[in-house]
């Protein structure tokens, strides 16, 4: 169904990502938010909805929308909280978008938040561990987040030959390209050796081959075409959006080489967007593990299935690649505050397209970019494309 | 933030400790069965549709008409992990392999993989499903090597 009207990104926001003991819920959220506001150049009067993209559970508050719009001041907005696991912020983008689109509003708000250091580290891993089929995977299994993507990476690595050192090359690689983010929680470059030394989480997936906990948020504006047009000559065009999403026991999905939400959802999002892969510049791909990037590079369609490893070798995602993936350096070096990632995702893209990304930003020559934000192992999927042109 | 001491927080004195009551008369055959070291599950009688965890409606046709069926206990090894960092509920236990197994009919579970090690465990290995009875009379079920 085509939509009413465009949208585009008119404001960005973004925290300091890692272990915010220094904030609280609204404080950390208000640190994006006031970027975006000035960034946007509105008045905060002028905006019409608020999403709140945040999985929760880790933090004390049971209401964080409420929470972080009476701290901004933003009383009498619309607004609600929406969750769809690590890609919560994806949701609170397409919320926001929707409400532009539909012509309901002409400025809208999408914060991602989590605060995910509030409880002990155990805690935290069994609420990510709940994140699936509570009754017939945690109650007696005791299922955790690295668990679920470690059957992944075995199957792939029985399938395609896949070794531990090529998924250790794609932490070395977010390692080197968050050490150029100031905002990434991780700040130093690693080597295969240190991540094939670290501690076994949860065979064969070590302490680096994981995202770490993370505090964290991100902000975006939103506005109609026609605002867009007058606030700013660097809108970044929200092309498509492909949402999908599979079963919630892992043992019902036909393979574990791959995520069906992630292949249903790019084709979707490359269909509306009317691109291809091969017209992108940029991409930020859902690398909550290792294993996850390069699954992430065959389901996007980036190389044939199997062939993610070798990608990666060829230096082809790396920036000067055929196709830059997460130079802000991923969820598994700037770090993964579950409900903000989706949204930190839109702001890194954003900053490419609008040539603002820094010592990381890569040649931007047709224009497009692509956010990738899975939900849980697959159980939900957002793909968006983004481009600089109407 | 990198920060060379901590900053102060509040620890808050409110705790929460959640225990779920999970409904489960609608597949309570399973969990009888179990008890009875029998594994079965529910068909559809109206479009054949076989579903592991068993669901008292169709989530093929949308039919409330199941039958339960025997779902076998010889299983194929589809994918495994070690778990060696384990959830806070369930600090008491050692580290545990899981494994993915594909039984007779198509159908998967996903369950412990009793006495496994690293060295020995293949996908495509052969397994059995068996029942199991906690220390406090709850029932589970694990794989074992065969």
């Amino acid at each position: 169904m085509p939509l009413l009207r465009q949208a585009a990104i008119v404001g960005i926001g973004h925290s300091k990502f890692g272990r915010r003991t220094d904030v609280n819920l609204g404080e950390l959220a208000f640190e994006s938010i006031k970027q975006a506001v000035q960034d946007a150049g509105i008045d905060k009067k002028q905006i019409e909805n608020v999403t709140v993209g945040s999985a929760g559970g880790w933090y004390e508050e049971a209401l964080p929308a409420v929470v972080v719009n009476e701290y901004a001041g933003l009383g009498g907005v619309g607004t609600m909280r929406v969750e769809a696991a690590c890609a919560s912020g994806s949701a609170a983008v397409r919320s926001a978008y929707l409400s532009i689109a539909s012509g309901e509003a002409d400025i809208a708000l999408a914060v991602g938040l989590e605060k995910m250091t509030e409880v002990d580290t155990l805690t935290s891993v069994e609420l990510m561990g709940r994140a699936g089929s509570y009754l017939w995977e945690f109650e007696n299994f005791g299922m955790t987040f690295p668990a679920y993507y470690a059957l992944f990476a075995v199957a792939h690595m029985k399938r395609f030959g896949t070794t531990e050192e090529d998924l250790a090359r794609v932490a070395v690689k977010a390692h080197h390209y968050a050490s150029m983010n100031p905002l990434a929680q991780f700040q130093k470059e690693i080597t295969i050796e240190k991540v094939l030394s670290s501690q076994v989480v949860s065979w064969p997936l070590k302490l680096y081959d994981a995202c770490p906990l993370t505090d964290g948020s991100a902000a975006v504006v939103l506005a109609s075409e026609d605002v867009a047009r007058k606030l700013t000559d660097t809108p970044v065009w929200i092309k498509g959006i492909g949402v999908s999403s599979d079963s919630a026991n892992l043992s019902k999905r036909d393979n574990y080489v791959g995520l069906a939400a992630t292949v249903d959802a790019s084709r979707k999002a490359y269909a509306r967007a009317k691109v291809t892969p091969n017209d992108l510049d940029v991409a930020t791909c859902h690398d909550c593990f290792t294993i996850a990037e390069l699954m992430a590079y065959e389901d996007l369609g980036f190389c044939a299935k199997g062939e993610g490893a070798k990608l990666l070798k060829d230096g082809q995602t790396e920036m000067g690649g055929r196709i830059p993936v997460n130079v802000d350096g991923g969820l598994k070096a700037k770090g993964h505050p579950v409900g903000a990632t989706g949204v930190s995702m839109m702001v890194e893209i954003s900053k490419q397209l609008r040539g603002e990304a820094g010592r990381h930003q890569v040649p931007i020559k047709n224009g497009r970019g692509l956010v990738h934000n899975v939900g849980g192992t697959g159980h939900y999927c957002y793909v968006t494309v983004l481009s600089r042109d109407q | 933030m990198t920060m060379d001491s901590e900053p102060p927080t509040l620890h808050s004195r409110r705790t929460l400790s959640l225990r779920f009551n999970v409904p489960i008369s609608k597949t309570n055959r399973f969990w009888q069965s179990l008890k009875e070291g029998k594994f079965v599950t529910t068909k559809c009688t109206d479009c054949g549709e076989l579903s592991f965890p068993p669901q008292a409606d169709c989530p093929r046709c949308m039919g409330g008409n199941v039958e339960w069926v025997d779902m076998g206990t010889e299983a194929e090894l589809v994918t495994f992990t070690h778990v060696q960092v384990t959830p806070t509920s369930f600090v008491q236990s050692d580290p545990y392999f899981v494994g993915v197994g594909r039984l007779g009919q198509g159908l998967k579970v996903l369950a412990w993989i009793e006495g496994a090690t690293l060295e020995k465990l293949v996908p495509g290995m052969k397994l059995r499903l068996e029942a199991r009875s906690g220390e406090d009379g709850s029932s589970y079920y694990v794989f074992v090597q065969t």
